[in-house]
């Protein structure tokens, strides 16, 4: 159990920059999630924490020690890949009893050690299987297994969930969330799937073409997204952002776009200094659930749509509405929207609630205005 | 309902497999590949006015003249023991070094690997015919002809390229994953090597080891060449013994059974690693 420390690390493959200053500091017992699409440098730097990889420059502490340029075997770290790496040749139980093995552990301290996690994990009926007569569910837990069964100071997870179906991966969320903070180890889990690390996460690091754009709590990511790209990123369906310009119209500023407008709260608008970007293009964000949709226009959905799609989900519908050039997604429960016209080409209104609304700057994608209603996590740090 | 504008109809039950001619061109190719072996092995067991006479005769008494003569009288148990020793020393020796070089060439990134890989392929290319006299001249001066040494670096060096071509595709067959997890176990690089790549290897590596086996048992013109009298193996042993002014043939065909003896059973016992060796690779999970 440690706490482990990055700082600015770097790698790089000949002229391309998998990973550009990586700086993180994670506590002891922590769950944390790296978060990006594919080749975002993620796993990358998985591998470099487990020594697979040795960084380019850069630090990796892990409780204390400096481990950057040490061996695998040295770094005492437990690790999940992505395909298992389940050795073939060997049974269930001789693949958990591996790396206490290699350790010259007595064979009944490895016999009970491994009867006991595979009682944890509930594969104690597949032990003298081997690994090709299991199914991917078993599988998966054979290799947690064998991480869990070392005392490793450090568990590292490469997308250990991608190859389970969906219900299964359900159900192993909530297991694997209770078993880490069971065992209290630190643990680094990587995943393209936000869905993953909003629901298993201490905290989130959303990654981008080898950058981290932010280390936080998920509520924070969530409601306090640093740019566009993880305001997008996170979330089901994902954020409408669309192009917007500011404008001073008989004393209050709003948001417009060719075809609408849409009224801002004052006091937001003066809290993030926006009076000094009027006219100056800029990327309006809202989520598909702080739209409200209607039949008729009234002042909270004023903004005139026609149904492109609509798509029911069960618990919610999802409205997919064109707004001249503009195209938002918007999703409300389904007994909300119960009496509303599910006709393509239809005629509807929709409104977006103003504590809602996030702000970015076109380019650089930064955000340069949170929605009123978010509130920054004060516990972190 | 829209007509339909094609009217053949299902049959009320699932046709039946009709394979009968697979087996009977089976059968053609099999009596056409072991006639002549099997006309080879009978001349063994007959006695010189026999297997000399004009005419083929299918019924014989057996006799053991021809082993007799080549066992007792030439001694090709000599032979035999040396083909034994060169083949399975070259064997185990090509297959160790191209192991590794195999394994180099299918893990790690370097400068000019394509290269090297590629020159290992040219070195099949040649006929090995063409570097007879060469070689001739080289063991001369260094003083390798007409001994077991001398053959079997030859037989090694011949060898490596086709094992190292064969392993090589075996090893990016198999994932870099389990030598990963068994570093991150707390493995060395050789111990994860050794514990974890090999055993998976191990029918790719048998069924290299047995073509290679039998690629340096069968040798014969390096093995004229450069060997005599102390480490004449046993393909220029029974060409010597056999073919003299005129052919012996029950000698012939007694030589033929001791030669091809030890690798048929050899094959047949390791047949089924034999098989799945080679189909390693080609058939995925």
């Amino acid at each position: 159990m440690a706490e482990i420390q990055i700082d600015s690390l770097i790698k790089q493959f000949g002229a391309f920059r998998a990973v550009t200053d990586v700086n993180i500091k994670v506590k002891d017992g922590e769950f944390v999630f790296l978060l990006g699409p594919s080749g975002c440098g993620k796993t990358t730097t998985l591998r470099m924490i487990a020594g697979l990889e040795m960084p380019s420059s850069g630090r990796i502490a892990i409780g204390e020690r400096n481990v950057t340029f040490l061996r695998p075997r040295h770094r005492n770290v437990g690790m999940v890949f992505q395909d298992y790496g389940l050795y073939r040749h060997l049974t269930v139980f001789g693949n958990i009893a591996y790396p206490l093995e290699v350790r010259r552990f007595g064979r009944k301290e490895i016999d009970a050690k491994v009867k006991a996690v595979a009682h944890t994990m509930q594969i104690t009926d597949v032990l003298q299987r081997k690994p090709d007569q299991l199914s991917a569910g078993q599988l998966q837990r054979v290799a947690i297994a064998r991480m869990l069964v070392r005392d490793a100071d450090v568990f590292l997870m490469d997308e250990p969930m991608s190859h389970l179906d969906a219900q299964l991966r359900g159900q192993m969320r909530a297991e694997l969330r209770h078993i880490q903070k069971s065992v209290g180890v630190t643990t680094i889990f990587v995943t393209h799937d936000q869905l993953e690390a909003m629901t298993m996460a201490d905290r989130i690091i959303v990654m981008k073409n080898g950058e981290m754009l932010q280390f936080a709590t998920p509520r924070e990511i969530f409601e306090r997204p640093a740019t566009e790209f993880v305001a997008t990123f996170v979330g089901e369906p994902q954020m409408n952002v669309f192009d917007v310009t500011l404008v001073n119209e008989n004393g209050s500023i709003i948001a417009k776009t060719r075809d609408f407008n849409i009224p801002l709260q004052q006091d937001w608008v003066r809290r993030w200094g926006l009076e000094k970007r009027l006219d100056s293009p800029l990327r309006l964000g809202v989520r598909p659930e702080n739209i409200s949709v209607s039949e008729k226009a009234d002042a909270a959905c004023a903004i005139p749509a026609e149904l492109f799609s609509f798509e029911p989900t069960g618990a919610e519908n999802l409205y997919v509405l064109q707004c001249g050039d503009v195209t938002i997604t918007t999703r409300s429960s389904t007994t909300e929207t119960a009496g509303l016209s599910k006709q393509d080409g239809s005629r509807l209104y929709a409104g977006f609630d103003p504590n809602w609304i996030y702000l970015f700057e076109p380019g650089s994608g930064r955000t340069i205005a949170q929605a009123l209603a978010s509130r920054p996590d004060t516990t972190e740090n | 309902m829209r007509k339909l504008s094609y009217s053949i109809e299902s049959p009320a039950v699932p046709p039946r497999q009709r394979n009968w001619w697979v087996y009977l061109l089976l059968a053609v190719v099999c009596a056409l590949n072991v006639l002549p072996y099997l006309w080879v092995v009978l001349t063994g067991f007959m006695d010189g006015a026999s297997a000399s006479a004009p005419t083929p005769q299918w019924l014989f008494t057996p006799s053991l003249e021809a082993f007799q003569f080549l066992i007792v009288d030439k001694g090709i148990l000599k032979n035999f023991f040396n083909s034994v020793i060169v083949s399975f020393s070259s064997t185990f020796l090509s297959v160790t070094i191209g192991m590794f070089c195999a394994y180099a060439l299918a893990r790690y990134e370097f400068v000019g690997r394509d290269d090297v890989s590629f020159w290992v392929l040219t070195n099949r290319m040649m006929p090995p015919v063409a570097v007879l006299i060469p070689i001739f001249v080289i063991f001369q001066t260094v003083g390798l002809l007409d001994s077991l040494i001398g053959l079997i670096i030859l037989y090694t060096a011949m060898q490596l390229p086709f094992v190292v071509w064969m392993l090589t595709g075996y090893f990016r067959d198999i994932p870099r994953r389990y030598e990963e997890s068994a570093m991150v176990d707390g493995d060395t690089w050789f111990a994860a090597f050794r514990k974890v790549t090999l055993p998976v290897m191990m029918p790719s590596i048998t069924a290299t080891a047995i073509f290679v086996m039998i690629l340096s048992w069968n040798e014969f013109a390096f093995a004229t060449f450069l060997t005599s009298n102390n480490a004449k193996t046993m393909p220029p042993a029974v060409m010597a013994y056999s073919i003299g002014a005129d052919i012996r043939w029950n000698v012939l065909g007694a030589a033929v059974v001791l030669i091809t003896a030890p690798i048929i059973l050899f094959v047949l016992l390791l047949q089924r690693q034999f098989i799945s060796g080679l189909s390693q690779g080609v058939v995925r999970k």
